[in-house]
């Protein structure tokens, strides 16, 4: 059974159309994630799962029901929202337990609750203390606990982690995925954050402009982006692109770049003269020969080291180009780079007029 | 770029303050302030002295207490209203409609009220006689004077008033709401449990700003409204001291009541502003 | 100075295509004319113009140029701080002009006056000031009424010429349709109100009559006169009054209770306007317009005038009558001019051509002087026809005369002058006219109280008890009249109040300064 269907789904603002026929169905227990740049109405879906924003066209349903015409709190979804929304006048522990007084619970049924909820996020020491008084971290928590306290049928997240520094968002990342293992709620989670994304999602849903460019595991995602856009958003440095054209020859099929040539794995549907773009991850680069490759040429611009791998930021007849090389503990060596490797049946090529990826789907799959 | 404040305040708030020793002076406008003679607590002792004087004491209270009890929540009531109103035509007109009355005159709001009030043509004396009920002089019943007076007092003030809480309103967070209506809250739930307490510090200032003006009754509209039958209720301190001073240019006297107020007023600010940082953590100083 | 001199030569040029003559034996400088500064507001006129056409008659005739350094203007109408706002705002700023002249300039010259700010003109009078010394010489009393408590007069006061103020007006064209006569007692009186109340006189079908309204309700009050009472013993309400040579206040009085008792049932019946306290100053225009109000007691001038309505209501005629006999059988007219008005003007302390300057005073109380202050510039506003001055046709028909008089410069209240009541006579209306005359015939007038000027002593008394006193006998009074007491059984209750109050300590220092004023 799935949790959530989306049919359709559009918004309208006026005449502005901000999501345009979204489809998508979550299953019971599953943790999706919606990423994308800002404006790609990531967060209009999220919200309109949640009753804060009417659906224009199309229809939501939660666990088998239509849910267009019914109220938030009827939906029995709980949110997190990017700035906690947590009542300033109100105690952590009133804080949490707000939905359950809203819902005028026994009075002993909110206590337990609430105590059970803020052990499991170690909230317990900090019940009597106002928002004003707890860090960021712990005021994310206590957001946490006002959704689990409910037991809702799906838990909405909307970039609640953004507004924390680098090193809490990390270790809360991990957490949420502790609590979602553990509670095997539902979860709808937005972020602009791919490597959220990657870490949390059991299926990322990758919206742009409104649509969703593609739907997959974040291994699916990485290794067989469905067009130029996701490649160019999965990935941490993204895959690179480089601009060319198809040269067919008895060694097979190539594509220039300027005057070299790289090349490709077997396409079924090119001709000679096809504008295309090639696309190679930064880490599947090799910097010593491949059998039956010829080297690219490049120049080296500078050298990001990163501890355990380097960034090596490159041009190739004029287009950049990253290079991710491990270093073992040395990276004087990668100074000297000039020529590198693209294995053959790690390269995507995409069409350069549609974005759309032009490997085969059987060698995708 | 202090200095201009300094000035200020020398010149508009601290030099005048030299003129308050006329409260214990025989004031004479041609002699000036500095050469009329001292007089001590005369001044106060003829106020203390006048029963009529501790009767308007105590009215400007009770006409305070009854504004304070009845004005002060109205405009409040009035902004939270206004908050839950959608239509945004409806909204400004019926905005723009309760602002008005603070911009009349009190001259004209007394006529307004007068005619109201009026026993052959007014509306109120219509409705009742509607009802059967025949007209009542209201504005010599002395039991009917704070009443009225309060009553004016809000259709006149409160749209003015609501502004300043309609602005801590909008200042709210929106996410708390979105939060609350996820959570199941109804609209009036919303209002009593995140509206209200979030603009409570706005409140709090605005309560003891108004403590602080607790003996400034209206005092124009009173002179206007009273008449020698309700002396009995209308009569506040600044009412009796225009008539008992500055018709007979007793400015001394006057003086020593102003004075008098002051002190009052500043006690009262300074009880509230204790109560309210010691209880609700916010204060103004 | 050159706009001064280029004003003075218009001036000059006006004056000399009028026929005047000159007038030699007017002027009190020779040679170049003395210049002195003047402080004049009256909240009727705010402003004091240099260029008014009877300013430069007299600067012509005295060769004693006054020079506008006004200050402030008494823009507000309010009784006392509205008209003497500017008065303490020159004060204030501590320069005091060689001539002041305000409204309400009485009580501030009698308490500044003896602290130096002006000058007492007593042996000034009695030196330079024939006319003047000749005026006060013949009314002993109004000299008395002007001093202040050291003995010495400070102000030349505006004194008003008329006596009579105030009478009782009524719908006569109502008691015709009624078939009723003029009433001549106070139970005539009542009879007529209750007609007025009962039968439908406007003959709209509706009791909606107001038998009995006024503009000022303590002109109801002034109705206890009806019962022997009195409401007040000057032209000022609830002022103090003089019963054989002995100060008493009107309200502690039997014959007070009295009406006030017949007051309230004339009240509760309905015979009074249920809104007389509220109605204010429009009740007779509204009342009277709407074809729905019988009697009131109000000036002749004014009231006379209501009657151009008969163009609009069908026969309406409010005429005035005479005062009804009181319960005793006495016809009196409480309301009468006042003979000095606290208005008028005095010589700044430091003013240093006293001389000069009484003897300008005294100038507007010779004949051609107090005709200027009377009826403006002969041949531009008046004429003169058989020995009368007689106003241009053209005058009279520019508006209102009273305007018109003060924008030439005439009939200041700011300037000390003796009124002539002929200049209002020419413009009364005819049913004013034949007011007067109907009082006239009757001789109801009665002797007004002129005010007394207390000591330091007795003014720190009176104002330490009068507010209270007068405060609680007009709650009383209107709480009696309107029902919500009863003045019989509260009677004692009420007259030990007032001692309590200290009524008798009020009493006690106005017969004292009484009696120190006008040698009792």
């Amino acid at each position: 059974m799935s949790s959530v269907t989306l049919s359709g789904v559009e918004k309208y603002y006026g005449e502005l159309r901000v999501v345009h026929g979204i489809n998508l169905i979550i299953e019971l227990q599953e943790f999706v994630v919606l990423v994308g740049p800002s404006g790609c109405g990531k967060s209009t879906t999220l919200r309109m799962i949640a009753g804060l924003e009417e659906i224009s066209e199309g229809t939501i349903n939660i666990e088998n029901r239509v849910v267009n015409r019914v109220a938030p709190k009827d939906r029995d979804v709980a949110m997190v929202f990017q700035n906690y929304a947590l009542y300033p006048h109100l105690k952590v522990f009133e804080n949490i337990a707000f939905g359950l007084r809203i819902r005028k619970e026994p009075k002993e049924h909110i206590e337990k609750t609430v105590r059970e909820v803020s052990e499991i996020l170690g909230l317990t020491p900090y019940l009597d203390r106002r928002p004003a008084e707890l860090s960021g971290g712990q005021r994310q928590r206590v957001a946490m606990g006002r959704a689990i306290v409910r037991h809702p049928k799906v838990f909405l997240f909307d970039e609640p982690l953004s507004n924390l520094d680098a090193k809490l968002r990390t270790q809360m990342r991990a957490e949420i995925k502790r609590l979602h293992n553990r509670l095997g709620v539902t979860s709808v989670y937005v972020t602009h954050d791919q490597v959220e994304a990657m870490t949390l999602a059991d299926r990322i849903v990758v919206m742009n402009d409104g649509i969703i460019e593609q739907v997959g595991t974040p291994m699916e995602l990485f290794n067989n982006p469905a067009n130029m856009f996701v490649a160019g958003f999965i990935g941490s440095p993204p895959m690179n692109q480089l601009d060319g054209v198809i040269t067919t020859s008895a060694t097979g099929l190539h594509a220039t770049v300027g005057d070299t040539s790289i090349a490709l794995p077997a396409l079924d549907n090119v001709k000679a003269g096809q504008a295309v773009v090639v696309g190679i991850r930064p880490e599947h680069i090799s910097m010593s020969s491949v059998d039956g490759l010829s080297p690219v040429p490049i120049s080296l611009d500078l050298v990001e080291p990163l501890g355990s791998e380097a960034l090596l930021h490159a041009t190739v007849n004029g287009q950049a180009l990253i290079i991710k090389a491990e270093t073992h503990g040395e990276i004087s060596h990668l100074h000297q780079v000039a020529e590198i490797y693209a294995p053959v049946d790690l390269i995507k090529v995409f069409d350069a007029e549609t974005g759309k990826v032009l490997n085969s789907a059987a060698r995708q799959s | 770029m202090l200095m201009p404040a300094i000035v200020w305040f020398i010149i508009f708030l601290y030099k005048p303050m030299y003129g308050l020793q006329i409260a214990f002076k025989d004031y004479s406008i041609f002699r000036g302030v500095a050469d009329s003679p001292w007089t001590g607590f005369e001044h106060f002792e003829t106020l203390f002295s006048n029963d009529q004087f501790i009767r308007a004491f105590w009215n400007t209270i009770k006409i305070s207490a009854l504004n304070l009890l009845f004005g002060f929540p109205a405009p409040i009531i009035l902004a939270l209203m206004f908050n839950e109103v959608i239509n945004a035509t409806y909204k400004k007109t019926a905005q723009t409609i309760v602002y008005l009355p603070h911009f009349i005159s009190s001259v004209i709001i007394a006529g307004i009220v007068i005619t109201a009030f009026s026993p052959s043509v007014g509306i109120v004396n219509t409705v009742l006689g509607w009802l059967g009920i025949d007209p009542i002089y209201f504005l010599t019943k002395p039991e009917w004077f704070r009443p009225i007076f309060v009553g004016t007092g809000i259709w006149q003030e409160a749209g003015f008033g609501s502004i300043v809480f309609l602005a801590a309103i909008a200042g709210v967070n929106p996410s708390l709401y979105e939060s609350a209506v996820v959570d199941g809250a109804s609209r009036w739930q919303m209002m009593w449990r995140i509206t209200i307490p979030s603009i409570l510090p706005t409140i709090i200032i605005m309560l003891i700003i108004r403590i602080g003006n607790v003996m400034e009754v209206s005092f124009e509209l009173i002179i206007l409204l009273y008449q020698p039958a309700t002396y009995e209720t209308a009569d506040v301190v600044n009412t009796f001291v225009y008539r008992q001073g500055l018709q007979s240019g007793r400015y001394d006297f006057a003086a020593a009541a102003g004075l008098f107020n002051a002190v009052v007023a500043f006690v009262l600010v300074m009880v509230a502003n204790t109560l309210s940082r010691r209880y609700s953590r916010t204060s103004l100083w | 100075m050159r706009k001064l001199l280029l004003s003075s030569a218009i001036a000059a040029g006006m004056v000399a295509a009028t026929p005047t003559v000159a007038q030699d034996h007017l002027k009190i400088v020779e040679g170049d004319p003395l210049e002195l500064t003047v402080q004049m507001n009256h909240a009727r006129y705010p402003v004091y113009e240099e260029s008014w056409p009877v300013e430069q008659q007299a600067r012509e005739w005295t060769n004693v140029h006054l020079i506008d350094v006004t200050v402030g203007a008494n823009m507000r109408t309010d009784e006392n701080t509205g008209k003497t706002e500017a008065l303490n705002l020159m004060l204030a700023s501590g320069k005091i002009p060689d001539i002041v002249g305000s409204s309400r300039i009485k009580d501030f010259v009698n308490q500044y006056g003896p602290e130096g700010a002006f000058l007492p003109l007593n042996d000034l009078i009695d030196e330079h000031a024939p006319n003047l010394k000749k005026f006060f010489e013949e009314k002993p009393e109004i000299a008395a009424a002007i001093s202040a408590a050291d003995g010495k007069m400070y102000y030349i006061p505006y004194l008003p010429d008329g006596k009579y103020g105030r009478a009782y007006w009524i719908r006569t064209d109502w008691l015709d349709a009624l078939g009723l006569d003029m009433p001549e007692t106070v139970e005539d009186y009542e009879k007529v109100l209750r007609a007025f109340k009962t039968q439908d006189p406007n003959g709209n079908g509706e009791a909606d009559e107001v038998p009995y309204f006024a503009r000022q309700w303590p002109e109801l009050i002034r109705l206890v006169t009806l019962w022997d009472g009195r409401s007040s013993g000057s032209d000022t309400s609830h002022d103090f009054m003089v019963v054989d040579g002995k100060i008493e206040h009107p309200y502690a009085g039997e014959g007070y209770r009295e009406g006030i008792k017949n007051l309230a049932r004339w009240y509760e019946e309905g015979l009074v306007d249920a809104e007389i306290f509220t109605r204010g100053s429009s009740a007779r225009d509204f009342l009277l317009s709407e074809n729905l109000g019988g009697s009131t007691h109000d000036w002749f001038a004014s009231t006379s005038g209501y009657n151009r309505l008969s163009s609009d209501i069908e026969g309406f005629e409010f005429k005035a009558m005479a005062p009804p006999a009181s319960v005793s059988g006495k016809r009196i007219e409480e309301h009468r001019r006042i003979p000095i008005k606290p208005d008028g003007w005095a010589i700044g302390g430091t003013n240093k051509h006293p001389v000069e300057t009484i003897k300008y005073f005294d100038f507007w109380f010779t004949e051609e002087g107090r005709r200027l202050a009377n009826f403006g510039v002969e041949g531009m506003h008046y004429d003169m026809k058989d020995g009368k001055a007689i106003f241009k046709q053209e005058f009279l028909d520019q508006g209102p005369v009273n305007r018109s008089l003060y924008q030439v410069g005439s009939q200041l209240q700011g300037r000390g002058y003796y009124q002539d009541y002929d200049y209002e006579i020419q413009w009364s209306n005819e049913f004013a006219l034949e007011g007067i005359k109907l009082y006239d015939e009757g001789d109801y007038l009665i002797d007004q109280f002129l005010g007394v000027a207390f000591n330091a002593d007795e003014q720190k008394i009176y104002d330490r008890h009068w507010g209270s006193v007068r405060d609680y006998m007009l709650e009383r009074q209107q709480a009696w009249v309107l029902g919500n007491g009863d003045v019989e059984a509260e009677w004692d209750d009420y007259q030990s109040q007032l001692e309590d109050l200290g009524l008798s300590k009020v009493i006690d220092v106005m017969n004292s300064a009484y009696k120190r004023q006008y040698g009792g």
